[in-house]
């Protein structure tokens, strides 16, 4: 093809939006349909991931060191367990404050005789995890620093929470895989229609003698321009759904609002999901649609 | 420059259109195909723009051999042919200066040439002073001019048209086949599909007989201008 047919072919796509005017209106609605239903359950499913992962971050692992380690070598430990991959944070709680909260709970008397070098709590870290269904690794890696004495034992809290955040991911995949089906026979819907009123022109084009590249690109333009199209309205319509939705959640439990996933954080990827699917969506429509009337010939695109 | 030899087209669902056809039109012809349809005029279109293949036989047409042309090569078979269809094929959207300009856009020519040649053709076919109106705003006889045009802009050295008078009234139809005559003697190739026999009677040129898929008769009948 000549390189100055590109500049035309552009532009016929664009003018093919305007010309189909009701059919390109009707497959921007769908296309921005399909994409905020399927855009909806990933949000849910990144938001459900989110609350369950927080419920982990609240649990911390106790570390207890060695009862016989001084002060200042407990101390330093402290650095070799921030160094690990899965921890987020580690506080060293000593054993002087360990026997004070004792004695506060259960009276002086019985922890008189426990100061000093006759405190028998060993020194411990509270440890926090960056991601909790990966509770058995780190234990295993706190379990080798020389001078770890013992763990405190959630691996049955860890498995649950492992498993309900693999259970929404599965849901939240199947769901998002059962829209995209549905989305995409929508769509390939739409597009036959459409394509069912321009059967004519594509039948002109090719008895005047048109390549099938010359005349497959306007249609792709066209499909691309309404997957773009479609992409940022339903960005808009999304980031101006979303706020609201998570202050509605707010009123009904402070916890999962607390979890989920600020704004500011995802529309980004929203924007950039929701555009690049739409393009990808209306490129692949009007291709594989131009296809089957190119490899057809004269009356045949007609029906006759 | 249209070439046939022991061509045979059956059809999937076993009817034989074109029954062992050997045939030679040669450049600066003017020829009528007639015969009833069904009698396999459209076949010997179809096969002559490649839209279908040959059962058997050797088809060549403008230096391209038909039976082992390769798909892409196509397009520009059907370029060295302009194509005037009896149901005009008009895209009623756009005006008539983009329907013919269509012709030359589709094969990427740019777009000075095109406005120059459009003006040129339209006044050729005597439509410049519609050339801004819709298709559907003409009559018959002017939206078949049209059509006429848009097969004659790419300048081809052939130019096939399908019963171009057979939804058009019959004073109309002597002015598309005057232009049809005029292009001949310009040099272009004409064939003319029809089974109107008073075009034929008044027009004369090389007659082509088809009946059940074969040749009947082939002969040139000479006509007083």
């Amino acid at each position: 093809m000549k390189f100055r047919s590109s500049g035309y072919l552009i532009k016929e796509g664009f003018k093919n939006i305007l010309n189909n005017r009701m059919m390109s209106l009707a497959s921007i609605g769908v296309l921005i349909s399909c994409l905020l239903i399927t855009g909806a359950a990933i949000v849910t499913s990144l938001n459900a991931r989110s609350f369950i992962s927080s419920i982990g971050d609240e649990n911390m692992i106790t570390v207890y060191l060695d009862p016989e380690m001084s002060d200042i070598d407990a101390l330093k430990l402290g650095a070799q367990i921030d160094k690990l991959d899965n921890v987020r944070s580690s506080e060293f709680y000593s054993k002087t404050k360990g026997i004070e909260e004792y004695k506060e709970k259960l009276g002086d008397e019985l922890f008189a005789s426990m100061q000093g070098d006759q405190n028998p709590l060993p020194h411990s870290y509270k440890v926090r995890l960056d991601d909790f269904s990966k509770y058995e690794e780190t234990v295993k890696s706190l379990e080798k620093i020389d001078g770890v004495f013992n763990i405190s034992n959630r691996s049955e809290l860890a498995g649950k929470i492992t498993k309900l955040n693999q259970l929404v991911t599965y849901v939240g995949i199947a769901a998002v895989i059962i829209l995209g089906l549905v989305t995409l026979f929508i769509i390939s819907n739409t597009v036959k229609m459409t394509m069912y009123t321009r059967r004519f022109e594509i039948s002109i084009m090719k008895s005047v003698g048109a390549t099938n590249a010359f005349v497959r690109i306007p249609f792709l333009v066209e499909g691309m321009a309404i997957g773009f199209i479609s992409g940022i309205l339903s960005s808009i319509i999304m980031i101006a759904i979303y706020d609201p939705v998570i202050q509605a959640i707010r009123n009904i439990s402070y916890v999962i609002y607390e979890a989920s996933i600020p704004i500011s954080e995802i529309w980004p990827y929203i924007a950039l999901a929701f555009l690049g699917s739409g393009i990808l969506i209306g490129a692949i429509g009007s291709f594989i649609s131009v296809s089957k009337y190119l490899k057809k010939e004269g009356g045949e695109i007609l029906g006759w | 420059m249209i070439h046939f030899k022991n061509v045979s087209k059956v059809y999937p669902t076993g009817s034989k259109a074109l029954d062992d056809v050997t045939l030679d039109i040669s450049k600066g012809e003017f020829v009528f195909i007639v015969g009833p349809s069904g009698a396999g005029k459209s076949t010997f279109l179809k096969l002559i723009m490649r839209e279908e293949e040959a059962t058997s036989g050797e088809i060549s047409v403008n230096g391209y051999n038909l039976v082992n042309i390769k798909k892409r090569k196509i397009p520009y078979l059907r370029r060295t042919m302009g194509i005037v269809f009896q149901d005009f094929r008009l895209i009623d959207k756009i005006s008539v200066f983009d329907n013919v300009a269509f012709a030359m856009r589709a094969i990427g020519v740019s777009e000075k040439s095109v406005r120059k040649r459009v003006e040129y053709i339209l006044a050729l076919v005597g439509l410049s002073e519609k050339s801004a109106r819709k298709p559907s705003e003409l009559s018959g006889g002017e939206q078949q001019r049209v059509s006429l045009a848009r097969a004659l802009v790419n300048n081809p050295e052939l130019i096939i048209a399908d019963e171009p008078t057979g939804n058009i009234d019959p004073e109309l139809s002597y002015e598309i086949m005057e232009l049809l005559v005029e292009i001949n003697k310009r040099g272009t190739t004409v064939i003319i599909v029809t089974h109107e026999h008073n075009l034929v009677n008044e027009f004369g040129g090389r007659i082509i007989k088809i009946n059940n898929g074969k040749i009947v008769g082939d002969y040139i009948r000479e006509v007083e201008q």
